[in-house]
């Protein structure tokens, strides 16, 4: 049985993709066979930025719809042989898929893979109900502000009234030097608010902005602290005791941030 | 409060039973009366409209409809045990469902019961009980308590809490860290000052037409009770 792991948030923009395409990449590295299905019908990304844009020529509403086979609508991972993606169809729209067609299509691929993480669009609707409908675990992605806690907050709500057991929580963009100047919300604000299991902290990272227009994870970049972040998230979805790091020490882990950003400019 | 017509809260949501033998008109002026006193506590609610053994046709059940429109009230599904009733249900695109009367009528309190709930309440969800409720967890911003008595929440309250929502402006609202975004008692609504930085137990109640909040300390506690 695979785990089937859907990556929301409810609001847009707080990394929904990057982290879906990063966690991907991470598990195949760690041996893990990963297909990684973009719900976001309409809205595609997760290609542009795993860089198999130009690799598409059936997608998860083609296979839907009967013109192909799943397996041909699978496109492998450039660097990890390990890694498929299932792209969204770009010219439709939400309603082009059900949540029964979801649960039949995961159910499909659940034989081949041990993760199969599907990337949710923003959104509380259709498309989101289409993306958790075949989930048996949900991650929700948030950063440290108050409207993206709220949203997460919302859809904490939908997910437990989904039964699909208690969500994890990824922070994802955490400005250290806003959160010590009380400008920002830190982990344990976020933590407490919404009362679910932290499953892992990502700092704001430029070197993710380049990763994501070059097409490739930041997972592969050992620079990168947001991509290192990734890895400590897909270690511990694997079962490894994974520290976050000094979530109860806060000084410490501002000093340590702030020394590495330091380093980073130099 | 008449005895045409009894809404109860219950786990599926509200439920209205019409009673089953009295006069139509008598019905729909009742109808009228008990949503209107309840004021904001139907506003956006659903409920299971129950009519036991009455045959209800079709213009009945729009009259019904109508008059739950104007109250804010949204129709959840029709519970009949009349072939009549059902079909008048479907013809207006309201579920129709048998009918649970027999079963409720045995339980005699139409104040209902106070609740107790374990969890948190988080945006976008609503409770609302007709009597007082006990929340243990918290109350998230975006989420609402909609109650009919008092609301104790053992644990932050965040989000917004309506008390004594039919009316009763003895309700009272108190919480281990009282900070809602608004607070209603009946009639009377506070927002939360945005600088208080107060984490201490608080109680909150009516007074001279006002909402005043106060630390919870033990002498305070035979006024509140009154």
């Amino acid at each position: 049985m695979a785990r089937v792991i859907t990556i929301t948030s409810g609001k847009g923009g707080v990394g929904k993709t990057t982290t879906t395409a990063n966690l991907g990449a991470a598990l195949a590295m760690q041996g893990a066979r990963v297909a990684v299905i973009d719900a976001d019908i309409g809205l595609r990304n997760l290609d542009v930025v795993m860089g198999l844009e130009n690799r598409i020529v059936y997608d998860l509403v083609d296979v839907v719809e009967g013109r192909a086979r799943l397996r041909q609508a699978l496109i492998k991972d450039k660097r990890l042989p390990e890694l498929c993606l299932l792209p969204a169809a770009q010219t439709r729209d939400k309603d082009s898929v059900r949540p029964d067609e979801m649960i039949g299509l995961i159910e499909q691929l659940n034989g081949e893979f041990d993760y199969i993480l599907i990337d949710s669009p923003a959104g509380i609707e259709g498309g989101f109900r289409n993306a958790i409908a075949g989930a048996n675990e949900v991650v929700i992605i948030t950063t440290p502000e108050v409207s993206a806690v709220r949203d997460a907050d919302r859809i904490v709500g939908l997910v437990e009234a989904a039964e699909k057991g208690p969500p994890h929580l990824v922070i994802n963009r955490i400005k250290p030097r806003l959160v010590n100047r009380g400008e920002m919300f830190s982990v344990e604000d976020v933590v407490e608010m919404l009362a679910i299991n932290l499953l892992g902290i990502v700092p704001e990272d430029e070197t993710i902005v380049t990763s994501t227009n070059r097409g490739e994870a930041a997972v592969f970049d050992q620079r990168s602290f947001a991509g290192q972040a990734f890895i400590n998230i897909a270690r511990r979805l694997n079962g490894e005791d994974v520290p976050i790091i000094a979530l109860h020490d806060n000084q410490g882990m501002f000093d340590r941030f702030l020394g590495l950003f330091g380093r980073n400019k130099a | 409060m008449g005895d045409l017509i009894n809404i109860k809260g219950s786990r599926e949501g509200l439920r209205m039973h019409l009673a089953e033998s009295a006069e139509w008109p008598a019905i729909l002026a009742e109808l009228h009366e008990q949503l209107g006193e309840g004021g904001d506590f139907f506003a956006g609610a659903r409920l299971v409209i129950d009519v036991g053994d009455r045959a209800l046709s079709e213009a009945q059940l729009a009259e019904t409809l109508e008059v739950m429109q104007t109250y804010g009230l949204q129709p959840d599904s029709l519970a009949s045990t009349t072939r009549e009733s059902r079909n008048a249900a479907r013809a207006l695109g309201v579920t129709a469902r048998p009918s649970a009367q027999r079963k409720t009528q045995a339980a005699p309190s139409s104040e209902g019961e106070a609740t107790l709930i374990s969890r948190t309440v988080r945006s976008g969800q609503v409770i609302r009980h007709q009597a007082h409720v006990t929340l243990i967890g918290d109350i998230n911003p975006g989420a609402e308590i909609i109650a009919g008595g008092s609301v104790v929440v053992w644990g932050r309250l965040r989000g917004l809490v309506h008390a004594g929502a039919l009316g009763n402006r003895n309700a009272v609202v108190c919480a281990l860290e009282l900070r809602p975004t608004q607070l209603r008692i009946a009639d009377v609504i506070v927002r939360t000052p945005d600088d208080q930085a107060e984490t201490l137990p608080e109680i909150a109640r009516v007074e001279h037409n006002e909402i005043i909040v106060e630390a919870w300390r033990i002498h305070k506690r035979l006024k509140a009770d009154s």
